[in-house]
């Protein structure tokens, strides 16, 4: 029996997101209907089904990150990439959106940048993540 | 720590010289209960798996930490995963079980490669014949609930369904399938092997406002003043949220105890205590929460997925000061039902936050209203 979600994780981090014919694609090989396969990208926050910018920034909204100082950074980000969470800049260099925690509250605030946890964020520290990512 | 202990294959050792009903009545004798949340007693749950005459069966270690203020278990997977890995070879050997899985949140992907390695490691020294994989999740909250964990392995959306049957009886593709949290299968090992462990001592994630914030191994029934020394407030505590599903109370030199912490209407589950102080208004923290079950509600059950976004509307509007005295009676109605009506652990617990907060922390509420 294969196992789909291992399947689906593969395929996403080889294009960058499921598209349809990608989807399309993996049912034919694993005899899973296309429906599913879709309803299953759909329903986990790190699947997308459009593309995505280069880079993925997370950052964790939870409480503990909250009493950090992580609401700054949000309206930081937001106003340094001229875009809103979900989005993903012009450029195509970054997409921006929140996720529940990730389990760094003892190092808060902190986020995922293309699955890798950065912690005890500052704003000086994002500043060169998004250097970085434009660059 | 007790938790860090390592047991180098002499617990599975000891487990195969007892044999599974042995090693089963031992642990239920030193009293190892789920550390996920729901304390239910291992014991029982693999002698339950044990009973059904399958071929087939499965273990699932449950490594899908999603509760905010919680990350006891990767502490343990990146500090003691041997240990793990024995306490999974001795679960699925003693219910009978060729092939286990961990369920490792999507989150941790980067604890991954140095799990694979240990599996491998163990394995071949153990000598066994259990297969462990590691099943990486993709950002589901739900996914901890484990019949959400079920279908999720399975290839579906990773909705929870009703129980019973539980799934120690018909649990992955129908087969009876015991699933421990990563600290109670760690905890199991060190249950068996050693003379003098300590059932009562419990990882305690310490968060929030509070300068030494991280992981300390206490036990149960510490004063809640001392756990304070130890992770060092900034400022005094107004309050302590037992994780965003647990429900907040106000800063009481209780004993943390599991009947202390419901006598405050709270719920202890992962021993998680995010630290809320004076600075703070409780609807901010209401706001938060609040979005946060909103986003991460699967959308299965009406209650849950229309109530929680209905919450969140309330709070904003409160937070706007457009609200009155009947919208916060609302809240209280709303909060009631959807614990009451909601299909699994996570929408009949979305709104403690709210319930307890309303209850305690009024006052913040009412300074808000129109």
């Amino acid at each position: 029996m294969d196992l789909i979600l291992p399947i689906l994780r593969k395929e996403h981090k080889k294009h960058g997101y499921l598209s349809e014919d990608i989807l399309k694609k993996i049912s034919k090989k694993t005899k899973v209907p296309v429906s599913r396969l879709y309803a299953v990208a759909t329903f986990y926050t790190m699947l997308h089904t459009e593309k995505q910018g280069k880079n993925i920034i997370e950052i964790c909204g939870s409480p503990s990150c909250y009493l950090n100082g992580e609401l700054d950074l949000e309206n930081f980000l937001e106003k340094e990439l001229n875009i809103e969470f979900g989005q993903t800049t012009k450029d195509k260099k970054i997409s921006l959106y929140k996720t529940s925690c990730i389990g760094c509250c003892d190092k808060a605030p902190a986020m995922l940048l293309n699955g890798k946890a950065i912690t005890n964020l500052t704003k000086e520290k994002v500043k060169t993540i998004l250097k970085k990512c434009r660059s | 720590m007790q938790i860090l202990e390592k047991t180098e294959l002499k617990a599975l050792k000891k487990a195969r010289n007892l044999g599974p009903k042995k090693t089963i009545s031992l642990l239920n004798k030193k009293g190892l209960t789920g550390r996920g949340g729901a304390s239910f007693p291992t014991g029982k749950k693999w002698e339950f798996a044990l009973k059904q005459k399958s071929k087939e069966k499965y273990v699932i270690c449950n490594a899908d930490e999603g509760e905010p203020g919680t990350f006891k278990d990767k502490f343990i997977m990146q500090k003691n995963p041997e240990t793990l890995i024995e306490g999974i070879l001795i679960a699925s050997e003693t219910i009978g079980a060729k092939q286990a899985y961990i369920y490792l949140r999507g989150e941790y992907e980067n604890l991954k490669s140095k799990l694979e390695k240990t599996i491998t490691k163990v394995i071949r020294k153990a000598k066994t014949k259990v297969n462990i994989e590691i099943i990486l999740g993709a950002g589901a909250y739900v996914c901890g609930e484990e019949t959400a964990i079920i279908k999720s392995i399975e290839g579906f959306r990773g909705q929870p369904y009703l129980k019973p049957p539980y799934p120690p009886v018909e649990g992955l593709y129908g087969k009876p399938t015991v699933i421990n949290n990563v600290e109670t299968l760690t905890a199991a090992a060190h249950a068996i092997l050693l003379d003098n462990w300590n059932s009562l001592l419990r990882l305690f994630c310490i968060s929030g406002d509070v300068t030494k914030p991280g992981v300390y191994e206490l036990p149960a029934g510490i004063k809640l003043s001392e756990a304070m020394k130890l992770a060092k407030p900034k400022n005094p505590v107004k309050s302590v949220y037992f994780g965003c599903f647990g429900g907040c109370m106000p800063y009481k030199d209780i004993e943390l105890t599991h009947d202390n912490i419901c006598g405050e209407d709270c719920v202890s589950g992962s021993c998680t205590m995010i630290v809320v102080d004076n600075t703070r208004s409780i609807v901010d923290l209401a706001y938060v929460i609040s979005k946060f079950f909103a986003y991460e509600s699967c959308g299965k059950c009406t209650p849950c997925r229309e109530g929680s976004v209905r919450i969140l509307l309330l709070i904003k509007k409160i937070r706007q000061g457009k609200a009155t005295a009947q919208d916060l009676n609302l809240l209280q109605e709303l909060g009631e039902h959807i614990g009451q009506t909601s299909l699994c652990g996570l929408g009949q617990s979305c709104t403690n936050h709210i319930l307890t907060s309303l209850k305690h922390f009024r006052k913040d509420f009412e300074k808000e209203l129109r």
